[in-house]
């Protein structure tokens, strides 16, 4: 059956790091990496190698992240060497597509980029229990509680639905082989009959959602949800290494961020001229 | 005041009922993106279904609220996306666009079927048809930005292949959001 996330309990120094600087670091490590530098991205790659036996995981759970990304990685690759104009690679000109030099260069290059995305965000949920997850968004949205959003809320929309995903997905199968047994055929027949098969699959499955949801809310005001302020079981504080890692990061960040800005990229990649 | 529901010091009833409508339907959306449905040229997942239905049965607000709380069980790093992706790399690569328009989609969707008091299929249809429009529209947008494609092949890789699965979803969608409606109340 289906696992949700892959968290590996391991005693660690990254296990142990605060969740809020794990995740921020995530999200500052994802921006370097599409400014598309080499210099950069190689800087990264190195940086990742390091925290892997720091983070005591081993190599499998990171393969294991990247299998259902191969065949994205594929269609990226061959996309760009197909589709980009230049000067062709000699060996091939007799074939009906010409392949190019800065078709390979940028394929490998998107593909590198994007190779390493997935593996900075495997490295945070690995390390990272959901519940801590949860309980650092809840922290981290805290400043915008002034601004009308409820992170406590939103942290606990967040864990019911971390919740339910598992529980529904199991539903959505079960449903599908009843309707399977009662002659609904989803893979074969024409538009129409599929059509009848998808909403025999979608109805009982968002009614069976419906009642859930009036149950979970009936309960959890039963268990007075909302009759105050909540507290944490356990308040997120930083330690030393906490510091320690926070100032390397900002270090690296920073490194990384001037390295991007000296060699002439503008701020946000995405908004750089497509050549 | 908080932009999708009312905030009380004591929280009421309803309130509690939207939050937890709001999470469970995109729980429902996580789950929905890994049922695949064979359909040439392209395989379909219930993803979009749930998130039309969402809209419909929630109204915009809660309906671009279940998709806000899918997007961050993905950004987390969940393998919630579409073929067991997860991270804030999927966002801001660039297929991400679709998942930023998910949230647009569904608040738009759900606004226009706000507008009649009964909506009855065409309109439903139509105001489905919209909703993907816009998401293919920052679809397409961030595959240009992101992906550096023309406009003409960002069309060709990232609309035409869906084309035929949309219209089966929407179709599908429509005539369920109907049913639905009329056999339950919501209370939100």
């Amino acid at each position: 059956m289906y696992r949700m996330g892959q968290y590996l309990l391991r005693d660690s120094r990254v296990h142990q790091l605060d969740p809020r600087i794990k995740i921020v670091s995530v999200i500052l490590m994802s921006i370097l990496v599409l400014y598309g530098e080499p210099v950069t991205q190689s800087m990264i790659t190195l940086f990742l190698m390091v925290l892997l036996p720091l983070s005591r995981t081993g190599i499998r759970p990171i393969q294991q992240a990247l299998k259902p990304m191969l065949i994205f990685f594929a269609f990226l690759f061959f996309l760009h060497l197909f589709f980009t104009h230049g000067t062709p690679i000699p060996p091939f000109p007799s074939w009906r597509v010409t392949l190019t030099y800065e078709g390979l260069y940028t394929g490998a290059f998107t593909t590198w980029q994007f190779l390493l995305l997935v593996v900075t965000a495997a490295f945070l949920t690995m390390t990272t229990s959901p519940s801590e997850l949860v309980g650092a968004i809840e922290r981290l949205l805290r400043p915008f509680k002034r601004m009308g959003l409820p992170s406590d809320d939103v942290a606990m929309m967040i864990s019911l639905a971390l919740r339910f995903v598992p529980t529904l997905l199991e539903e959505i199968a079960r449903t599908r082989d009843a309707q399977t047994a009662r002659g609904a055929r989803f893979n074969q027949g024409g538009i129409l009959q599929r059509l009848r098969a998808i909403s025999s699959l979608v109805l009982p499955v968002i009614l069976s959602t419906l009642r859930r949801a009036d149950a979970l809310a009936v309960a959890m005001e039963a268990r007075g949800y909302g009759g105050g302020d909540r507290t944490m079981l356990q308040e997120l504080s930083l330690r030393r290494a906490d510091y320690v890692a926070m100032t390397l990061m900002g270090l690296f960040a920073g490194a990384g961020f001037m390295t991007c800005t000296s060699l002439g990229q503008t701020l946000w990649p995405v908004f750089s001229q497509p050549s | 005041m908080c932009f999708f529901y009312e905030q009380h010091p004591m929280k009421t009833r309803a309130s509690i009922r939207r939050m937890v409508y709001a999470s469970l339907f995109g729980a429902a959306t996580a789950a929905g993106a890994f049922i695949m449905i064979p359909l040439p040229p392209v395989p379909i997942t219930l993803q979009t279904l749930i998130l039309y239905l969402a809209a419909a049965l929630l109204g915009g607000r809660l309906g671009a609220l279940s998709q806000i709380i899918y997007l961050i069980i993905g950004i987390m790093g969940f393998p919630v996306f579409a073929g067991g992706k997860g991270g804030l790399g999927v966002l801001m690569g660039p297929t991400g666009g679709y998942l930023i328009g998910f949230v647009a989609g569904a608040y738009v969707l759900g606004k226009l079927l706000e507008i009649p008091k009964a909506p009855q299929l065409p309109w439903m249809i139509c105001a489905m048809g919209v909703g993907t429009l816009i998401i293919y529209l920052f679809g397409v947008a961030q595959l240009i930005l992101v992906a550096r494609l023309s406009l003409s092949k960002a069309i060709m890789v990232g609309v035409l292949p869906f084309l035929i699965g949309d219209a089966v979803k929407v179709t599908a969608a429509s005539l369920a959001a109907l049913k639905i409606k009329k056999h339950i109340r919501l209370s939100p």
